[in-house]
């Protein structure tokens, strides 16, 4: 027992060192959410460029810069894209990490986002559209009152997935120098030279994140679609 | 039949890919009359049906709305449909909202009413298809009969001059068509205008002012019921009356 207390005193409490914990998971939260942000505006915007081309075949420019985005974006790993943002596309301009992060983050989970929204809106019943067009609403009033909203029910737990996944995934911010939750914990384990107790304190900290936003995800899941039974 | 012209069709053709769906239709609708629209399965009925408020873009002559045509270019087809109303055979109430949202969607979003106006309306019309005590519910709890009245009201709520209607029995169980049927029959009592598709030839005989035979994408016949079914003159339409009667 004695032996754990040292072990918790050694990481934690001498120097403060729980202060690597925490700033960690300030900018852990802080990234997650932001890129978060970001991934829903474009991942929508570039699903409603998607669809409104398959559909009407309109706005064929912007459908393929689309297409070209999505390619590069799901065709390399996020840390390549993460150190290509920080070290080549932002070498010259003096920007901070936590913005390059979520810079990256952000524009890789816009796709993941576009995609299942993309599916979303494929996956609502083409009777739908019509009826909406039938009575005289035009394309984007039919797609924001009756699409969207279905679409987005049926597409929350993937969703709320590819957040679970953006938030384990920004455990990479360390490669560019960034004191993220992984980071920090591994900061004390050089330090210390004690992995145990810093490691399984991150590991134990993301579950508790992960599992509160599935909680969340769940619930609003049932509120939605509790109208429909 | 001296009701004035609501739609003018003109030498209508609809092609998908290389197929030819309408070959050439050619045909008026007065106001106040209930046309029905019968023909075998794949005979570009439907086509036909969805192309008077463009569902379809026709690939070739015109549609006429009120004088006007509405398949030149930079007609805006969304105020067109306003006065156009569609009932599918598949309801396609809108998933995500009560019954009374279904109706008052359209009229709110377009300007046409305020939410409270839009409102009472809804509850006079769900009241006219005799279900006023659904206005909270959502379709997925009704049954099809329910359904499809429901998407009539949603219809009437535009106050449209003309109903088209697709099939709108087709997708129910047999003691659910009585009560659309009857509906419809009321809505054609009072003198609206409707072009029904329909496999009923109970009410194509009953209801409808003139009955039209679509077969391969022309219409092959088209006269007063006594007359359409009493001493039908196509060959064609003698062969499917024989095989539906």
């Amino acid at each position: 027992m004695q032996k754990i207390i040292d072990e918790f005193s050694l990481n934690f409490i001498e120097d403060d060192r729980y202060r690597y914990i925490l700033e960690g998971l300030g900018n852990t939260v802080l990234i997650s959410f932001l890129a978060a942000l970001v991934g829903i505006a474009l991942g929508f915007l570039v699903a409603i460029i998607r669809s409104n081309h398959d559909k009407t075949g309109h706005m064929k420019a912007a459908n393929a810069v689309c297409r070209v985005y999505l390619t590069v974006v799901r065709g390399t790993p996020t840390m390549v894209q993460l150190l290509i943002i920080y070290y080549v596309v932002f070498a010259s301009v003096n920007v901070s990490k936590v913005f390059a992060a979520v810079a990256a983050f952000g524009l890789n989970s816009g796709a993941y986002v576009a995609e299942i929204v993309r599916s979303g809106i494929m996956s609502v019943d083409e009777g739908q559209f019509e009826a909406g067009r039938s009575l005289g609403l035009n394309y984007r009033k039919t797609m924001r009152y009756i699409v969207m909203p279905q679409a987005f029910k049926n597409v929350l737990p993937a969703l709320g997935n590819e957040f679970i996944v953006l938030l384990k995934e920004t455990s990479i911010s360390g490669y560019i120098g960034l004191t993220d939750l992984t980071h920090g914990g591994d900061i004390i384990r050089g330090i210390t030279f004690s992995a145990f107790m810093p490691l399984i304190l991150v590991a134990l900290i993301y579950l508790l994140m992960v599992t509160v936003l599935s909680y969340g995800v769940n619930r609003l899941e049932r509120r939605l679609r509790a109208n429909e039974r | 039949m001296n009701g004035e012209v609501l739609l003018e069709v003109r030498g209508l053709e609809k092609s998908f890919g290389g197929h030819k769906v309408l070959r050439g239709i050619h045909t008026q609708i007065r106001r106040g009359e209930v046309v029905a629209i019968i023909g075998p399965s794949g005979c570009g009925k439907s086509t036909f049906l969805r192309s008077l408020n463009l569902l379809e873009t026709p690939t070739g002559g015109s549609v006429l709305f009120e004088g006007k045509e509405i398949t030149a270019p930079g007609v805006d087809v969304d105020e067109v449909r306003q006065k156009i109303g569609m009932v599918f055979q598949q309801f396609n109430l809108f998933a995500n909202l009560t019954i009374r949202d279904n109706i008052t969607l359209a009229p709110v979003k377009l300007g046409l009413m305020g939410k409270e106006e839009a409102g009472r309306r809804a509850m006079e019309l769900l009241e006219r298809v005799g279900l006023p005590e659904k206005a909270d519910a959502y379709p997925a709890m009704l049954s099809g009969g329910q359904k499809q009245r429901i998407a009539i009201a949603r219809s009437l709520a535009m106050n449209p001059d003309v109903m088209l209607f697709d099939e709108p029995t087709s997708a129910l169980d047999p003691e659910m068509v009585g009560e659309v049927l009857g509906l419809m029959r009321e809505l054609a009592k009072d003198g609206m205008t409707m072009v029904v598709v329909t496999h009923e030839m109970g009410f194509a005989r009953e209801v409808a002012s003139r009955v039209l035979f679509i077969d391969e994408g022309v219409i092959c016949e088209e006269n007063a019921p006594e007359e359409f079914f009493g001493n039908p003159k196509n060959q064609r339409l003698r062969e499917f009356l024989s095989k539906v009667l």
